[in-house]
């Protein structure tokens, strides 16, 4: 799916003095099997901007266009399923008895046959790596345990967006590389991905597309080796390094993940 | 940061009352909120109101801000207007149509009771509106420590009540960001009768309550590790102090009231 946004504005509690204007006209898109990073530091307003993309916030100005069609004529249900949102700390929202139970929400709420349901809850969890768990009380699960569950609440619906809103905060670099790998098994297999994160090192290893929010704003948006060059201080360890090397004479292009940066600076000693 | 502005909520402005001592304005309200009850002419309640929207004034709370504070309470005032003027049957028939008789008593008594509940309700609100939460705790236990002679557990009410006022808003916060992940994943708190009303926020309470007992508990290592013992020698960081202009507060207070029972 193409997912669009189009000078997308939002204002918290306008008209009050405690307004304030958290995006001043976004606009970026995401297509099929693509992965975009979008990356910005605190407050910068990635949270609110995620909100947009299935209109859980409704934008005080601009459009979302979910295939060239305005979102706000698509039925409610339909758009939260076909775009999945995982908000930050998504393991607050467990609530069932058990795993398989709380991971049958949506699919349930989509009104599916129980079959169906079964079949969805049972991928959604292998994705994931739980599939172990089903049976367990997901308030007796690790954190990162309860992470994946919850990821897996949203991947039920068989959204054809996923959007991550800082999916690997407070989890272990193990758990990191298992959320990094799932992403790109969701691209592969043409799920559109948005990462929200404000770790480049790990964005930089999975992402297409990068786009840079600051104050509400676009500062920045294309492929990560324009984006994290003409961008330095939110370029990630790869690029810095790289960087550093060409300035003092050496060029070895612009290499931004680990392995092509890799492969560059043993170009570099062999040559 | 997102907050409800609603009843009971801190507005954060320099103002002479905010600056006045907190069990002043805790004693000024229950006076007012008590002899309310012994004001009974119009023109006793008029006086009062213009004394309201004078301490409204002084307290720098934007009058539009001021009344969202109060609209929760505007349905409770409505509704006893609406059930005093439709079931009162003093004094003259202003309008008749079938069972259903408006008497002119009922009019008079049922503005009467919701200007007075309106009154009292606001009283409380600029209270809180001018009152720092860790200030009205703080009053409070202040206000309330004679009665530790009796055993009353004085110092724990105002830390209970310190504690549910911090952490109101944080509870608020966190039933928004749930409720929007249950929507996410499909949930519609719109839909369907009370009986289903209830099914649908299960989903929003379960993770509510078990996020509660665990900020409780974090919250209560923390103190602990600080060493909170309890009340018992305990010291304040800020001491309060009543100077004259809170006196003066007390008693001016105290004579509009006087005034307004004798009228
Ligand atoms: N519910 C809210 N009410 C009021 N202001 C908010 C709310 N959520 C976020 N904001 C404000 O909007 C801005 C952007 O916040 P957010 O989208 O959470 O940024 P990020 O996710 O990049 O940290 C910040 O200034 C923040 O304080
Ligand atoms: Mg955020």
């Amino acid at each position: 799916m193409r997912l669009e946004l189009r000078h997308i504005r939002h204002v918290y509690s306008p008209g009050t003095p405690f307004q304030v204007e958290a995006l001043r006209g976004v606009s970026l898109s995401v297509g099929p099997g693509e992965v975009l990073g979008i990356i910005g530091g605190t407050g910068s307003g990635k949270s609110t901007l995620v909100q947009h993309m299935n209109l859980l916030l409704e934008p005080a100005g601009g459009k979302v266009l979910v295939d060239a069609v305005d979102a706000t004529t698509l039925k409610k249900s339909e758009l939260r399923r076909r775009v999945g949102l995982v908000f930050q700390f998504p393991e607050a929202a467990l609530f069932a008895p058990t795993v398989w139970e709380d991971v049958a929400f949506a699919p349930r709420r989509l009104g599916l046959e129980e079959a169906e349901i079964g079949d969805r809850v049972r991928e959604s969890l292998a994705l994931v790596g739980a599939d172990h768990l089903k049976d367990r009380s997901p308030f007796a699960l690790s954190g990162g345990e309860q992470r994946r569950v919850a990821i897996a609440g949203v991947l039920a619906m068989g959204p054809e967006v996923l959007v991550l809103d800082e999916p690997t905060s407070g989890l272990d670099p193990a758990s990191r590389q298992d959320l990094l790998r799932l992403i790109r098994t969701l691209r592969d297999t043409g799920t559109s991905v948005v990462l929200v994160s404000h770790d480049t090192d790990e964005i930089a290893e999975v992402a297409d597309r990068i786009c840079i929010l600051e104050k509400g704003e676009v500062r920045a948006i294309g492929s990560p080796s324009e984006v994290f060059y003409a961008n330095p201080d939110f370029a990630p360890a790869t690029v810095s390094t790289v960087a550093a090397l060409n300035e003092t004479g050496w060029d070895i292009g612009h290499p931004v993940r680990f392995r092509e940066t890799l492969r560059a600076l043993a170009g570099l000693m062999e040559g | 940061m997102s907050v409800a502005r609603s009843f009971g909520q801190f507005y954060p402005v320099a103002s002479p009352l905010h600056a006045l001592d907190p069990r002043a304005k805790i004693l000024s309200t229950a006076v007012l909120l008590l002899g309310l009850f012994f004001v009974d002419s119009a023109a006793g309640l008029g006086l009062v109101a213009v004394a309201v929207v004078a301490l409204v004034a002084v307290s720098r709370v934007p009058p539009l801000t001021f009344l969202r504070l109060l609209r929760p309470v505007a349905f409770i005032v409505a509704l006893t207007v609406f059930f005093q003027v439709l079931f009162s049957r003093e004094g003259e028939t202003l309008f008749a149509w079938g069972i259903l008789e408006i008497h002119e008593g009922g009019v008079r008594l049922g503005l009467f009771l919701g200007g007075r509940i309106l009154l009292l309700v606001s009283a409380a609100a600029l209270l809180t509106a001018t009152t720092a939460p860790l200030a009205l705790a703080d009053g409070l236990e202040d206000l309330l420590s004679p009665l530790k002679k009796l055993r009353f557990p004085a110092h724990e009410v105002a830390m209970m009540m310190t504690i549910a006022l911090r952490f109101i808003p944080t509870l608020y916060e966190e039933s928004q960001k749930i409720t929007k992940a249950q929507a996410a994943r499909g949930a519609d708190f719109a839909e369907g009768g009370p009986l289903s009303r209830i099914r649908t926020t299960i989903p929003i309470l379960i993770p509510l309550t078990v996020g509660a007992f665990r900020r409780a508990d974090e919250l209560a290592e923390a103190m602990e590790s600080r060493g909170y013992r309890g009340g018992e020698g305990r010291t304040r960081y800020r001491e309060l102090r009543f100077r004259q202009r809170d006196a003066i507060a007390l008693a001016a207070t105290a004579l509009v009231l006087a005034g307004a029972i004798l009228l």
